[in-house]
């Protein structure tokens, strides 16, 4: 009786370890094809704001670039590389969030160049007007 | 012979410590580097984190570029270059971000201090202009008290000069004439057929003095008038005479002898009848004609 219950857990843990054994096995089957899909929609998305955000007009190296590399990504995946898929993906979405911090500071700049234009302007008027007895 | 086993084991001993050893110091040489790059992202990241203006402004970005430089730094084996490439690749990118967000607030911030200072330059402007204003009011105001001062000073002046002009008339018992001021000294003033002057005379010329050293534009017309009786030449010569004794005399006075002309008109110009004795008298006479002044 003592052998037998022995024998029954035996064969429960053996039963348990071959299923670990198989569900590690698949996994690691699975994460080899499996295509980065989070990654990518991460890089068409900040691709889509980087675009919206006047990128083409601002940052259109950066912009380029990341298409690039989403573009690469893709190939990546229909080659079933798909690490590298995942690397240019996350590259594509960087590079991409660097064409829209750069649009915004152009902007910015842009916004202060103005403001610093039409007050030298008003100083200038202020002056002529100071000058007028 | 278990002598020699000894030895032929330390020996072994200390050829294996060697090995070893070597092993080791080989193992220390080729340890795997941080991946090619990863020193220039931490150098971008270094100077970003310095500049004063950019250091503050995007902290969080900076943490998120020190944790990417930080993972390419980490040392990988060879066979891993792509992998390294990417952690680089990365980290490049965070840090630009990053120096892109804060160099983004740093504009906004200046804009900020840019738009204080326009507000200050319009609010200087503004009230330099109402100060000009209040200022040209009060000019304005004051200028115009200033006429109507003046105006009333001069209107006071005109009527005081007038005034005085008048009194100074009176004093000379002179009369009104479209020629001017006429002054007439009588034959009393003059010794009789003579062109002497008697001392009644000069209390009346030094009147005249007065008055035209007051007026000193005003030119003076001597004319000496005589009676019928007599001889045209002898009349003519004595109303001269006497005519030039007064300018002899104003000219005394320093009276500049420019503004005195004299004639002597004689019998010619009667102003009483010479019938009676008293309209002979009238009529000896010296007319000292001050001319109004010259209208400009």
């Amino acid at each position: 009786m003592y052998q037998s219950i022995n024998r029954r857990f035996g064969g429960r843990l053996r039963g348990y370890l071959g299923l670990a054994l198989a569900v590690i096995l698949v996994s690691a089957c699975a994460t080899a094809p499996v295509a980065p899909t989070a990654a990518l929609v991460e890089a068409r998305d900040a691709i889509a704001s980087a675009e919206q955000a006047g990128a083409r007009q601002h940052a259109g190296a950066e912009l380029d670039e990341a298409q690039q590399k989403l573009v690469a990504a893709e190939e990546a995946v229909s080659n079933e590389r798909m690490a590298e898929a995942e690397r240019l993906a996350r590259e594509a979405a960087v590079v991409a969030e660097l064409a829209s911090a750069r649009t915004e500071s152009a902007k910015a700049a842009e916004i202060n160049r103005e403001m610093g234009r039409s007050a030298d302007a008003l100083d200038e008027e202020m002056k002529r007007t100071g000058d007028r007895p | 012979m278990s002598t020699t086993t000894t030895q032929q084991v330390k020996r072994g001993t200390t050829l294996f410590a060697l090995v070893f050893s070597s092993l080791m110091i080989t193992a220390c040489a080729t340890a795997p580097d941080s991946p090619e790059g990863a020193s220039e992202a931490r150098n971008m990241l270094t100077t970003l984190q310095n500049d004063p203006n950019l250091a503050d402004r995007a902290r969080v970005e900076i943490r998120e570029a020190e944790a990417a430089v930080r993972v390419a730094e980490e040392p990988l084996p060879k066979d891993k270059a792509a992998l390294g490439e990417h952690r680089v690749y990365m980290a490049d990118q965070k840090v630009a971000i990053a120096e892109a967000r804060a160099a983004t607030r740093y504009a906004e911030a200046q804009r900020e201090q840019l738009g204080e200072q326009r507000d200050a330059a319009r609010l200087d402007a503004r009230t330099r202009e109402v100060g000009r204003a209040r200022d040209e009011a009060s000019k304005a105001r004051s200028d115009a008290e200033a006429a109507r001062t003046s105006k009333e000073e001069g209107a006071a002046a005109a009527s005081r000069q007038a005034a005085e002009y008048q009194s100074q008339i009176d004093a000379l018992q002179a009369e009104v004439t479209d020629r001017g001021l006429v002054l007439t000294l009588g034959d009393v003033l003059f010794s009789t057929g003579s062109a002497e002057l008697q001392g009644g005379a000069y209390r009346t010329l030094d009147k005249l003095v007065t008055f035209l050293n007051e007026y000193p534009e005003r030119r003076v017309q001597i004319e000496g008038h005589t009676d019928n009786v007599g001889s045209v030449e002898y009349n003519q010569e004595l109303s001269r005479e006497r005519a030039e004794s007064v300018s002899h005399y104003l000219a005394e006075q320093e009276i500049a002898s420019q503004r005195l002309s004299t004639s002597g008109i004689g019998m010619g110009q009667p102003v009483a009848s010479n019938d009676s004795a008293s309209g002979r008298q009238q009529n000896r006479r010296v007319e000292i004609i001050i001319e109004n002044p010259s209208r400009r």
